[in-house]
């Protein structure tokens, strides 16, 4: 064995050896090694290079506090950027690269930006970049800067599990307090969930020789046997990572390497945060070198892992807890000194690894230094909470303080850094008491980095920010700590300042003069460790992300070879064919006026409004008045927000007395049914007036065309199908093989169309019926892109297209009900408003282009003859008109309904064009084939 | 993710519901004169509190509009209660 | 407009039961479902009305939707429109609606990934948004669930539920 891993403890598989590669060289590591413990057993102290300096850096700590060891691991052809080394377990066959180093850590061949350091300070490239302009530079110091690069490579199955639950306790934490407050609640006989980062139970439990009296691992497997007995729950590789409202806690459970993990959402009665604390750095000279490590960090990865972190261990602390750290070291094998020391006097030597430390001028040999600064309480998930903070002058540290709701903390996390302190703790949270804190048992001397003092301190290490920095910016008042933070870079690496706040409040508190509070904190903010996108959206992703809504007659289309295509959230038929697409469009648009087109039309809304009240109803949430219209016939009509714009065209049937049918936009249905609701219950009385949505039970076919009628014929619905006697704007009821049809008489072509509704089931008997009746006629099915030709030459307007969050409805022509209709509704007063009554509204128009010239770009401006030449209304529908044999447009121009016959001059990007405005109507202006 | 509790449905989280207006406006007689002012007033003007508020939301399941009071600093929903229940 | 025909699978025919991994999703053939609106509906309804988490018993029975509004399952043929006497709109939704039956063990598992739900939890209604798309759900038997989906919907649920079923359990 290699001489840094210890030949006995932590909770590695001796027997287990797992191949892995650092930076092309071959290494062996155990199961349940990290890649951190693993590298750093086998020798390995330069794990990766500096975000901005390329300073070789070593592993500084032993879990999620790590700043400097982050890798991009591959492990059977996946790979994934900026592993966190100390919490990546180590898996057989990894190949790992150190990340921001070229070719490898060990040599870097940019190693040598760091000799440019005077110049690289805070600030540094919003002062240089400056001129001609920052985006010239931008993209090259991007890639100079940060730390791993993304692969281009989509893991395919990386799909997150998420799942909701619900507890009466959450213990954060699975350290001794967290286990011991668990298993209190659980026997009490709360239902409780346990969660902890690690993949086994036992915080730093394992650092000590006896809890109560017992071996660690049987008392911890004592405190989870009986948790389960008691019906608790532990979930172990879980990371709680952030408290949302309403006692929301999100977790992260992380599994084999590359493949995703699965979010909870855990909705907690109350939490119990014992969390635990983190090791402080010190803030000295040359305090990255690899071989300063965490006190704390290093007694951790020889409990867990059995590695011994050097031979020769120098140790400085600003406290007494290492004397059992020291121990177990020395038991390891290793040597070590204590030193006494303040940071301006201290030193770390070496040329790229840690040799040795010098204080106060005295030097000592050393290949390991280990450093604590004092112990950080991890209050992240109380500060999420809403808890706040205090600070505790005999910890030197921010304790929890005044408590959000249903939230306790313990233990270390609670600054009781005591075992039988922290244990007392743990029975009274579980109990649900609260418990005071006690005293510190524990000494902390201050020790804090000291401004002015010589050579390079470091504060944030992954994101390069010295003391020097942190001096820069007070200098140029960046004294506030959100400033501070923003203007250095400190703590906003992927760390979130883990490490580095509280030395870099701290310095900025000496500079300023000021005490520690005074300077306060940041912001703390979900998550607490980096979490992948892919857990927030789970199974909501590919085709899961957005679903379509699919029609009843889909098999059918796709039988008849057609295109389909997304309309409204809708997946509908685009046209029908595999040809070339423009060509099959004109034709299917020639045919639909020819002979006949059939059009899947099921979308339309089929809303019905039932019940004494449904006509005033109706009435007031129409601009167009329907008292007056009788049983068994429609009404073209408009619902507007009451800002006056145009929401939703559609139209209206009445069956009879007390019931009417909406048929919407089809892209429009649920808005259209919550704003009938919502008038409905707030306004109206709801127990005279109800809605309800039949989308799903109707599928509609459109018969459009000359034709139409004889094609209908063939259903032999014993309808008198004359246009006299079933007149446009009228429906019919039938019998269709055993099932009720609703036949209407409406257009949205200009031809004598039929809409004929059946029950969604049936409609496949109906659709083939029409289909085979309609092929000796030359007819034949047409998908939406014929149906926008045919309307656009109408000028039948598509709300969402010919319309803008604007328009109202006299722009597009329909004036009536605006002056004429006296009773109230939607809308109404703001028709009359000044902005309402402006003559330059953009007006629904058509435009024309000279003869031989193509369709109008849909979007392009129309823009106004003046010096300085502005948008004057724009192209909302253009295309070819197989019918007409030239192009058809329309457009919303400002004052268009005045300007009929005008030139107006079109832009679209480079392109320049004239038009002529035109009527909207350009086939069929006297709806001669309407009434046919 | 908040708990708003439909008055009919119970509680239910807040991917549920949707945010309708802020409680106690009221429609304009349009068949009467109103004047811009007024118009204006009853179609934009918002209280936004800070604290307390009532507001009118919609539980999209069961589309029933309620009123909720809650603190729209700390969230906390005070009360909830149907439109045409108790006191308005 | 894009044809995307090859980027969305053919709609299922869904009429044999399907595989989740973790649960089985069966379809129901129902005879008649019956929208029933009315101010007084909830009182006037002779059929076992079914909140959450109520188990049915009974071939025929009616689901609760709102405060006011029910839906009677293989109920008689009532003619559609307002009903006057009554006060009752009443629309067919037969074909409105697929209907599926989730069984299995882990079947409770799988509805806690499409929505914060739990059988401790009750509800007067048993309409819910679950995988982000509106259903009513409810109990057909102590492990067995039943669920109505608007039927344009009903790929995008059985596709949801084959992901979050390849999941497997959460313990």
């Amino acid at each position: 064995m290699t001489s840094f891993r210890a030949d006995y403890g932590g909770l590695i598989d001796r027997s287990r050896e797992l191949k892995f590669s650092f930076d092309g060289k071959p290494y062996q590591g155990f199961a349940g090694d990290t890649l951190a413990s693993a590298l750093l057993a086998n020798g390995v102290r330069v794990v990766g290079r500096s975000f901005k300096y390329h300073r070789p850096r070593g592993v500084w700590s032993a879990w999620v506090d790590e700043p400097n060891a982050i890798m991009a691991v591959t492990l059977n052809g996946r790979e994934l950027p900026n592993c966190l080394a100390t919490t990546t377990m180590l898996e057989d066959g990894m190949q790992v690269r150190s990340v921001n180093a070229w070719p490898s850590a060990a040599f870097d061949l940019k190693g040598g930006l760091d000799i440019f350091h005077r110049w690289l300070c805070a600030g540094f490239y919003y002062k240089t970049f400056i001129w001609p302009n920052w985006h010239m530079f931008e993209p090259a110091i991007r890639k100079m800067a940060g730390l791993g690069s993304v692969s281009t490579d989509v893991i395919d199955d990386y799909v997150s599990d998420q799942i909701h639950e619900h507890c009466d306790v959450l213990v954060v934490g699975a350290g001794a307090a967290g286990l011991v407050a668990a298993r209190t609640a659980a026997e009490a006989g709360h239902k409780v969930v346990l969660a902890d980062d690690h993949h086994a139970p036992g915080g730093s439990l394992y650092q000590v020789d006896r809890v109560e009296g017992r071996a660690p691992q049987d008392w911890i497997d004592e405190q989870v046997t009986a948790l389960q007995a008691a019906g608790g729950r532990l979930l172990c590789s879980s990371t709680a990572f952030g408290v949302y409202d309403h006692g929301l806690v999100g977790l992260i459970e992380c599994g084999h390497f590359a493949t995703a993990p699965r979010l909870w959402r855990l909705r907690c009665a109350r939490v119990v945060l014992a969390t635990g604390a983190l090791d402080r750095p010190m803030t000295f000279a040359d305090n990255d070198k690899p071989g300063v490590m965490s006190l704390f960090g290093a007694a951790e990865l020889l409990a867990r892992y059995g590695v011994v972190p050097g031979r020769e261990i120098a140790l400085i602390s600003n406290h007494s807890l290492f004397k059992n750290a020291v121990q177990q070291l020395e038991s390891a094998g290793a040597k070590v000194r204590v030193l006494e020391a303040s940071t301006t006097a201290l030193q770390a030597r070496g040329r790229k690894v840690l040799s040795g430390v010098s204080v106060d001028g005295q030097h000592y040999q050393a290949d390991a230094l280990l450093v604590s600064a004092g112990l950080t309480p991890l209050v992240h998930l109380w500060c999420h909470a809403g808890g706040k903070l205090q600070w505790c002058e005999q910890r030197q540290t921010f304790l929890p303080g005044a408590p959000p709701a249903q939230m306790t903390a313990i233990g270390a996390a609670n600054g009781t850094f005591d075992l039988a302190a922290a244990l007392d703790e743990a029975r009274a949270a579980g109990s649900g008491q609260s418990a005071s804190r006690s005293d510190a048992a524990v000494q902390f001397t201050p020790h804090w980095p000291a401004p002015n003092s010589t050579g390079r301190q470091w504060i944030d290490f992954q994101h390069d920010v010295t003391l020097k920095d942190i001096e820069l910016a007070a200098r140029e008042n960046y004294v506030s700590v959100e400033h501070l933070k923003r203007y250095t870079t400190l703590g906003m690496a992927a760390d979130q300042g883990k490490t580095s706040n509280m030395a870099g409040l701290a310095a900025m508190a000496t500079i300023q003069g000021v005490d520690i509070p005074h300077v306060g904190t940041t912001a703390f903010r979900p998550p607490f460790v980096p979490v992948p996108l892919e857990a927030y959206h789970g199974h909501h992703t590919k085709s899961h992300y957005h679903p379509v809504k699919r029609l009843v007659l889909e098999p059918q289309h796709r039988a008849a070879n057609a295109a389909l295509c997304e309309y409204g959230g809708w997946l509908r038929p685009g046209w029908y064919g595999s040809g070339e697409r423009d060509a099959i469009i004109q034709v299917e648009a020639k045919m639909a006026r020819d002979s006949a087109g059939i059009l899947d039309a099921s979308p339309l809304g089929k809303i019905e409004v039932m019940g004494p009240d449904a006509e005033d109803f109706v009435n007031f949430v129409y601009y167009n008045s329907v008292g007056n219209l009788k049983p068994g016939h429609i009404r073209y009509g408009f619902m507007l927000s009451e800002s006056g714009f145009v929401f939703d065209d559609g139209v209206i049937s009445r069956v009879d007395q007390h019931k009417f049918v909406i048929s919407c936009s089809s892209s429009h249905v649920d808005s259209v049914r919550n704003h009938l609701e919502s008038w409905r219950q707030d306004g109206n009385d709801p127990a005279r007036i109800f809605v309800h949505d039949m989308t799903q039970q109707w599928a509609t076919v459109t018969v459009t065309g000359p034709k139409a009628r004889e094609i209908l014929a063939s259903l032999d619905l014993g309808i008198d199908l004359a246009a006299d006697a079933f007149p446009h704007m009228t429906f019919r009821e039938a019998d269709y093989q055993a099932s009720s049809v609703r036949v209407a008489r409406v257009s949205f072509t200009g031809d004598t169309s039929f809409e004929v509704s059946i029950r969604a089931s049936r409609a496949p008997l109906l659709w083939n019926t029409l289909l085979a009746a309609a092929a000796p006629l030359g007819g034949g099915p047409i998908g939406i892109e014929a149906l926008s030709i045919l309307r656009t030459e109408k000028g039948y307007i598509m709300v969402g297209k010919d319309m803008d969050g604007e328009t109202m409805p006299h722009d597009l022509g329909f004036g009536g009900p605006r002056e004429k209709k006296n009773t109230a509704f939607v809308g109404d007063r703001s028709l009359h408003g000044a902005m309402a009554n402006e003559r330059d509204r953009k007006t629904l128009v058509g435009l024309t282009v000279a003869d031989g010239a193509p369709p109008l770009p849909i979007g392009a401006h129309a823009i106004s003859e003046t010096s300085s030449p502005r948008s004057i209304g724009y192209v909302t529908s253009s295309y070819q008109s197989p019918n007409l044999g030239r192009p058809v447009a329309l457009g919303l121009i400002e004052n268009g309904h005045d300007r009929i016959g005008e030139s107006i001059h079109i832009r679209h990007r480079e392109q320049f064009r004239s038009a002529t405005i035109a009527p909207v109507c350009a086939f069929d202006p006297q709806g001669a084939r309407l009434n046919a | 993710m908040q708990i708003f509790s439909c008055p009919f449905c119970g509680p239910r989280d807040e991917r549920e519901f949707h945010y309708v207006a802020e409680a106690g406006k009221t429609r304009p007689d349009t068949t009467q004169s109103i004047s811009d002012a007024e118009w204006a007033t009853y179609l934009y003007a918002q209280r936004n509190e800070k604290g307390a508020v009532r507001e009118v939301w919609m539980h999209m399941t069961c589309a029933e509009l309620f009123l909720m009071e809650r603190d729209s600093v700390t969230m906390e929903v005070l009360r909830t209660q149907g439109l045409r229940e108790g006191d308005q | 407009m894009r044809d995307d025909r090859h980027r969305w699978p053919a709609t299922a025919d869904f009429n044999a039961p399907i595989d989740l991994g973790s649960a089985t999703l069966t379809p129901v053939p129902l005879t008649r479902q019956t929208l029933v609106s009315g101010p007084d509906v909830r009182a006037q309804i002779n059929q076992a009305l079914i909140g959450w988490p109520d188990i049915v018993e009974n071939d025929s029975y009616a689901i609760a939707c709102r405060r006011d509004r029910i839906m009677r399952i293989n109920g008689p043929d009532a003619r559609e429109g307002w009903d006057a006497a009554n006060n009752q709109a009443i629309s067919d939704a037969s074909d409105a609606y697929a209907v599926f039956d989730l069984t299995g063990t882990d079947a409770m598992d799988l509805l806690k990934r499409g929505a914060e739900i739990s059988l401790q939890s009750p509800s007067k209604s048993v309409a819910r948004i679950l995988f982000g798309l509106g259903v009513f759900l409810y109990r057909v038997g102590d492990k067995v669930f039943r669920l109505h989906v608007a039927r344009c919907d009903a790929d995008a649920l059985v596709g949801l539920l084959k992901s979050a079923g390849k999941s497997g359990r959460s313990d």
